[in-house]
């Protein structure tokens, strides 16, 4: 009975970590260069952008398995894929949460550094793309902060998960789902234990990460 | 001598308003501009129009022979010629050293070149101690000093210094004073300054103009605009009397 | 001078995502079969139990997809199973004549319970019938002495509790939210709702759950105090998804599913199985549905019956 536990829940973290760890680095692909164009220009409506974008932070996780589930279902548009109730449909339901949180973290941070560092770097001989780089260098910090609060809002969330991956066991049950379900059945204490090992394990990759920092390697 | 830079009939206008009008300046090899005048009295866009951060509404700069603006295509390369000092210092969250290379480092100087011109500059403007410290922790006078490093390392054509030493403490303000004239005098290049402070003017600029309400009230050598100024307001700018 | 780059970091994280996409990203070798399904059977651990047998013979991997009833039909409706497995006889009768299912087969049943606190304020244990027990609890629900928590989720459940109100003549509409919850949740979560209306809540619940919980001891003062009427039959039925609907199903694979579940020995498998708490869940009753529907009664609901007419 232990082993099968054992087993269980090594696959099903590292699944876990597999989706949202995957859906974390898409969304912050998207949402730091958006996060940052946004940041760092001005134009019209750039204060309605801000807005949606840091509303999309409260956007439900049901919902965005909701829209993926009928982009993908058979019989919606994109159904041939056959992505229904596989790891990627996770990955994108989870991708879409993620990039508004990363995009509005990042705009924060790009705000916040200095206007005339843009225009002391662009004055050095820095092309536009090159001082653009130079400004994301100075908000890095925030931009990991962002990217990491990415990756906690796509590790804790089960809406989306349970919703197009249907928690098929050894396929696309990940935490989230695990402890649903073993809450459902009755087990509590295996839900809380389930609980604590994803609290661990997110814990471990945010250590991992700030280790990287404090080398200077991150 | 060699023209650096000419403007010719150079205006900035934010819809009716006219920040700038009509400027027209010509800068020499071995010349220190200063460009005095109470706040709001245009300097300050006149600066960014120079220094091709904004596109002005008419007129022209030819800089080292050639026309250019904002639009051109390789603004970048153009920008690599002239180096601004501003007001506030811009640190990059780095080291003192990285800030100072930050240029080198773009066109791609090679790390034994960069080594020696850098303990050059840092030797030069007091910061040898520094060099390893994160250039954000240090007081306003280092920093402006290290900016001032950064600007001039490229080797550019021409400096642009918008209130550069304001704020600053009387030691800081000559040692920066100083390195604009060595650098001038070294490399041959030319500088314009922007102050609102006449004295500044007077201890480093060969000539000088009053500048109000986007015109240039008088101008000329520094030493004739000081001792036998022709315009009212001159004479009291210049005494630092007046009061805005 | 230091000359570290921040990308080793990301570099180290991309190998390390690398390792997991590779153990993950392979495509699966053997056939699937996408079973879609509802929570109360895949919680009773029937499926955990049998599928193994019918993936070893047909040599395939059954995708379990556990959901409410409704949410189970609708996937059916979409094409994203191949084969349904449910309790909710009226829905899986419209959904074959809708054309979405190619037939409906019976499989096994059980029966739901009314349960309530071991005081029952209402009086159940004295019912003749489910529709005489309702009745008592709807009296005594008005008069503030009891409390009924319903699913309010459409699932099987749901879709029986409402068929014995109306069975009883009353209407659910006219229920007073001071005695009737209407929870939208899961068998478990309402029976945990349940245990907490302190010697005054009921429910009708499926048995396995009931059991599952009791014995884990998170509702110590629910019992079963009303079971036995036909009324509270449980029928399970597999329903293959219609191919000329949705021609993406595994036809094939669906069929040789109900023939499994339906063929001799699983059946007997199923009426063997039991719960970890040695409690036997389902009755097998493999048959064609049919629009009147029978059933054979279980020695189990026979006795159960004959004690609550004694």
């Amino acid at each position: 009975m232990v082993d099968a536990i054992t087993y269980d829940v090594v696959q099903v973290t590292l699944l876990s970590l597999y989706v949202s760890g995957s859906a974390t680095i898409l969304g912050s692909l998207i949402g730091v260069p958006l996060g940052a164009a946004v940041g760092l220009k001005e134009f019209g409506g750039k204060g309605l952008l801000k807005t949606i974008t840091y509303t999309m932070y409260g956007f439900p996780p049901v919902i965005s398995g909701l829209f993926i589930y009928y982009v993908f279902s058979r019989s919606g548009p994109l159904g041939d894929f056959g992505i229904l109730f596989t790891p990627t449909a996770m990955i994108l339901a989870q991708t879409l949460l993620v990039i508004p949180l990363v995009a509005g973290v990042t705009i924060t941070s790009v705000s916040e550094v200095d206007k005339n560092i843009k225009n002391t770097v662009l004055s050095l001989g820095a092309s536009d793309r090159q001082a653009t780089f130079t400004v994301i260098k100075e908000a890095w910090v925030g931009v990991i902060t962002a990217v990491m609060i990415g990756f906690g809002r796509a590790i804790a969330e089960v809406g989306a998960a349970y919703m197009v991956g249907g928690n098929i066991e050894g396929k696309t049950r990940v935490l989230t789902t695990s402890i649903m379900l073993e809450t459902r059945m009755g087990h509590f204490e295996y839900a809380m234990g389930l609980g604590a090992v994803l609290l661990i394990v997110a814990c471990g990759v945010f250590l991992f990460m700030r280790w990287l920092q404090e080398r200077e390697l991150l | 001598m060699n023209e650096i830079l000419t403007t010719e009939g150079l205006t900035k206008e934010y819809g009716k308003k006219t920040a700038v009008s009509e400027i027209s300046i010509s800068v020499n090899e071995g010349d220190i501009i200063g460009i005095m005048g109470p706040s709001g009295s245009g300097k300050s866009t006149l600066f960014r129009l120079i220094s091709l951060l904004e596109q002005p509404t008419k007129g022209k700069i030819v800089f080292d022979g050639e026309e250019i603006s904002t639009s051109s295509s390789d603004v970048h390369l153009i920008r690599r010629n002239m180096a601004l000092v501003l007001q506030k210092p811009a640190a990059m969250n780095r080291s003192v050293y990285n800030n100072v290379a930050f240029g080198l480092q773009l066109r791609g100087v090679d790390k034994e070149e960069t080594e020696r011109r850098v303990s050059e500059y840092l030797e030069h403007l007091g910061l040898t101690e520094s060099r390893e410290r994160n250039a954000r922790s240090l007081s306003g006078g280092e920093m402006q000093r290290m900016c001032f490093a950064r600007s001039v390392i490229v080797e550019p054509k021409l400096i642009l210094l918008d209130e550069f030493t304001a704020n600053l403490d009387p030691q800081n303000i000559s040692i920066l004073e100083r390195a604009v004239r060595d650098f001038v005098k070294r490399e041959g290049t030319a500088a314009i300054i922007i102050t609102h402070n006449p004295f500044q003017a007077k201890r480093l600029c060969n000539r000088s103009a009053l500048m109000m309400n986007g015109e240039f009230v008088e101008e000329g050598e520094t030493s004739r605009i000081f001792n036998n100024p022709s315009d009212e307001r001159t004479k009291a700018f210049v005494s630092g009397e007046m009061v805005f | 001078m230091k000359d570290k780059s921040p990308l080793v970091g990301v570099i180290v994280l991309a190998i390390v995502m690398i390792l997991l996409i590779g153990s993950f990203a392979i495509p699966p070798s053997k056939q699937r079969l996408v079973l879609a399904t509802t929570t109360s059977t895949q919680d009773s651990g029937l499926l955990d139990a049998i599928l193994p047998d019918f993936e070893s013979k047909s040599d395939c991997i059954v995708d379990v997809i556990a959901v409410g009833s409704g949410q189970a039909m609708e996937i059916g409706q979409n094409g994203d199973a191949d084969v349904l497995l449910v309790h909710s006889p009226a829905s899986e009768k419209q959904f074959v004549k809708d054309g979405y299912g190619t037939s409906r087969t019976l499989v096994a049943y059980n029966q739901f319970v009314i349960v309530g606190p071991t005081s029952d304020p209402a009086g159940i244990t004295q019912a003749v019938n489910a529709t005489d027990a309702f009745i008592r609890i709807y009296q005594n629900g008005t008069e503030g002495d009891a409390v009924f928590v319903s699913r309010g989720d459409l699932s099987g459940t749901h879709t029986k509790e409402k068929s014995v109100w109306v069975k009883a003549g009353l209407n659910i509409s006219t229920f007073s939210d001071t005695w009737y919850f209407s929870t939208g949740q899961g068998m478990g979560a309402v029976l945990d709702i349940t245990e907490q209306q302190t010697d005054k809540g009921y429910t009708l619940s499926d048995e396995a759950t009931f059991y599952t919980r009791r014995e884990t001891g998170i509702i110590p003062h629910l019992e079963i105090l009303y079971q036995g009427d036909t009324l509270l039959f449980n029928q399970y039925s597999v329903i293959p998804v219609n191919p000329d609907r949705w021609p993406n199903v595994n036809a094939t694979l669906a069929t040789d599913f109900v023939n499994w579940l339906t063929s001799p020995d699983t059946q007997s498998m199923i009426g063997n199985f039991t719960d970890a708490f040695g409690h036997k869940l389902f009755v097998p009753n493999a048959g064609p549905g049919s629009a009147a529907e029978t059933h054979r009664l279980s020695s189990q609901l026979q006795a159960a019956i004959a004690i609550r007419t004694d």
